[in-house]
């Protein structure tokens, strides 16, 4: 047999199945009980509050700390095992400490702010990558929807990053941001830095318009907290949304089993896509984002 | 411009919840929208680095961490739209 036709009756054989689905179950409706949006509630599991500010521990407060521990035990665990023969671990991260330094450091930065700033750039690299990572993990989580094993209440399975909440991302910017900042004015002195965000060029302009574009400036630096941060929580926002609506969340949503049959193959597609090129590649942007800011707060013109 | 009395005119007219579907379009058209213009940009990045990789091969491996920036920072302004769609969509 070609081919061609075995393809085509392995279609032929999954439509069949879609469309027996629909002829069984048919439509059931909307469901109006089950809410997507309580995927991503954050229940607090113990409540803690110092005067006015909320310290409960939640589901993302579980997910920062695992990430962070798995971030130190991992690094800190191979670097001290270093062997003259590496094995497949150690391969890989000497692999990824080499595109930090390399690929996100070294095309961005002079050599002497490089090596300054590695640990730091590094740090962020791979708390993202790992919290990232863990996102993709099923794990019992999810305290609104209970099951019972053998009369113990067990949270059910989901999946959520700590990057998914727009909290860790802003503050992981801020801190940048704030870095870039003192870098900058560290290398240049205060009134130079400022000066040194205009464009070169401008020296025969009148002050009016120098001013305006200074204020253009001023503003394009408030927007990469928003963009920064935005950048890395969309993506993992968006990506575990779309692993839920096509890993039958659609299907339970609209009431149609069949469509099911046709989104589920999709959602491993997805999870594919996202654990093999956007977990990792969220983490790179924003660590080269980083390195990028801060090699041009303190070049000597951008 | 306060649209409460058009909203409370055409609900009483068409007997459906306005402002929900209004919120809906919001949440399609502006995900969607954004969509494109993320699609068309990708598309554009990609070419152009086959383009330039069939023109000089040699600048390959240099070619390949800028794709990856271009890809994601184009990208990411899909994410935006979706994000404020969302916003729209549920915080208003």
């Amino acid at each position: 047999m070609k081919t061609k036709s075995k393809v085509l009756i392995g279609l032929g054989a999954y439509l069949a199945i879609a469309i027996a689905l629909l002829l069984i179950f048919g439509n059931d409706g909307k469901n109006e009980h089950f809410k997507p949006q309580n995927e991503f509630k954050l229940p607090a599991w113990i409540h803690l509050k110092v005067g006015p500010i909320d310290l409960s521990i939640n589901r993302a407060v579980l997910y920062l700390f695992i990430a962070s521990v798995l971030t130190i035990v991992t690094m800190t665990y191979i670097a001290k095992r270093m062997a003259q023969k590496p094995n497949r671990v150690q391969t890989g991260v000497e692999l990824s400490y080499e595109l930090v330094k390399n690929n996100i450091l070294g095309d961005n930065l002079p050599k002497d702010t490089a090596k300054r700033w590695f640990p730091f750039i590094a740090t962020l690299f791979f708390f993202i990558w790992f919290s990232n990572m863990i996102g993709f993990i099923p794990l019992p989580t999810n305290s609104e929807e209970t099951f019972n094993v053998f009369g113990l209440e067990i949270p059910s399975f989901a999946i959520y990053a700590a990057t998914a909440n727009i909290s860790i991302p802003i503050v992981l910017t801020l801190v940048v941001w704030v870095s870039y900042h003192v870098e900058g004015v560290r290398a240049k002195g205060f009134l130079p830095y400022l000066k040194s965000w205009l464009p070169p060029g401008l020296e025969n302009m009148s002050p009016i318009g120098r001013a305006a574009i200074f204020v253009i400036e001023v503003i394009s630096h408030f927007v990469r907290l928003i963009s920064l941060s935005v950048r890395l929580f969309a993506n993992i926002l968006a990506g575990h949304l779309l692993l839920l609506f096509m890993g039958g969340g659609l299907a339970v949503l609209l009431g149609i089993a069949a469509l099911g049959a046709v989104t589920f193959p999709l959602a491993f597609v997805f999870f594919i896509f996202e654990v093999g090129l956007v977990a990792t590649l969220q983490a790179f942007i924003f660590s080269t984002l980083s390195a990028i800011y801060i090699g041009g707060a303190t070049s000597a013109s951008h | 411009m306060d649209l409460a009395p058009v909203i409370a005119a055409t609900e009483a007219i068409t007997g459906e919840d306005v402002k929900g579907a209004g919120k809906a379009i919001a949440l399609g058209v502006g995900a969607g929208l954004g969509s494109i213009g993320a699609g068309i940009g990708v598309g554009f990045i990609f070419g152009k680095e086959i383009e330039s990789v069939a023109r000089q091969p040699e600048m390959k491996s240099e070619l390949e961490s800028i794709r990856w920036l271009g890809f994601a920072l184009t990208e990411a302004v899909a994410f935006y739209t979706f994000i404020f769609g969302l916003i729209a969509f549920f915080l208003s």
